[in-house]
């Protein structure tokens, strides 16, 4: 995501990202980011809860307006607290997971992030 | 207030833990772009780009075949999603979350609800027209960068658009 906000930013609007992984976003060199302690798949906050993702978006576009220097993280201080189990993952491992266990002199690949050349078509 | 600090791993676990921090800590960028927020909020056009790819049923669907096939790339086109669109009119791909939540409510998502409320309140401008949203997940960003990317930023300038919120999942 950090990637792609640069490109936006660069084009010339301002962007802020609302990152679970603010270390990974700010690594990516993104301009703004509010980093929020929320689990994957519900950044804002629970289905139905039009409350709490309301307080999450509000005070992430009121972070936007206070940063001035590239590179700003705001900790959002909202805390997540059930303690309830929740399917975070997605059904079935993704494709790089399988393949990994398949390959797993490829993790080095995987972990620099430096992926083989494109075979064939 | 207390001073929060985010922990960025609490949610990742085992191997997906250590690849992430691994990441986190490669040498990136030195330079980072910056546009400044040329008028206030209340004033502003805010449009919004998520990652989970979201896209209406009624259009092209993305193609998880295509990570499947190469696990170190996913589909990297991009779809519109319109501000009126609501939960029952969209679907999500994305291998990498579960993506029951987003199925539920889209706001946990893509704000587009919560920002056209803002905008009633008058506490931003506007709401854009359209939001965005691509598959989250790749290590080829090349496409996504050089062939998606343009392709929203001309539309979101084609309408105006001052602030973008981008949301990981």
């Amino acid at each position: 995501m950090g990637l792609v906000q640069r490109e936006i930013e660069a084009a010339g609007f301002s962007t802020i990202s609302l990152s679970m992984i603010p270390e990974l976003t700010a690594s990516a060199g993104a301009p703004r980011i509010a980093a929020i302690e929320h689990p994957f798949g519900m950044t804002l906050g629970r289905p139905g809860d039009a409350a709490g993702q309301m307080a999450v978006f509000r005070t992430t576009l009121q972070a936007m307006e206070a940063m001035a220097e590239p590179g700003g993280v705001v900790h959002l201080p909202f805390e997540w607290t059930s303690t309830e189990k929740l399917a975070l993952g997605p059904p079935v491992a993704p494709p790089i997971a399988r393949y990994l266990a398949r390959h797993p002199w490829a993790l080095p690949r995987f972990l620099n992030r430096t992926p083989p050349p494109v075979s064939g078509g | 207030m207390m001073a929060k600090k985010v922990d960025s791993y609490r949610f990742l676990h085992g191997i997906e833990k250590r690849v992430l921090k691994r990441w986190a800590g490669l040498p990136g960028e030195s330079q980072i772009p910056w546009t400044p927020l040329a008028t206030p909020l209340s004033k502003c056009t805010v449009s919004l780009v998520s990652s989970a790819g979201i896209a209406l049923k009624t259009d092209h669907p993305f193609d998880p075949e295509i990570e499947r096939r190469d696990p170190w790339f996913a589909d990297p086109s991009y779809r519109v999603v319109p501000r009126t669109a609501r939960t029952g009119d969209i679907q999500v791909c994305h291998l990498h979350i579960n993506p029951t939540f987003a199925e539920q409510d889209l706001n946990s998502v893509l704000p587009a609800e919560r920002l056209d409320e803002l905008a009633e309140m008058g506490e931003i401008g506007a709401g854009a027209p359209s939001h965005y949203s691509y598959m989250g997940y790749t290590l080829r960003p090349d496409r996504l960068l050089g062939e998606s990317i343009p392709g929203i930023v001309r539309q979101l300038r084609a309408e105006h658009v001052d602030v973008v919120v981008l949301v990981p999942v």
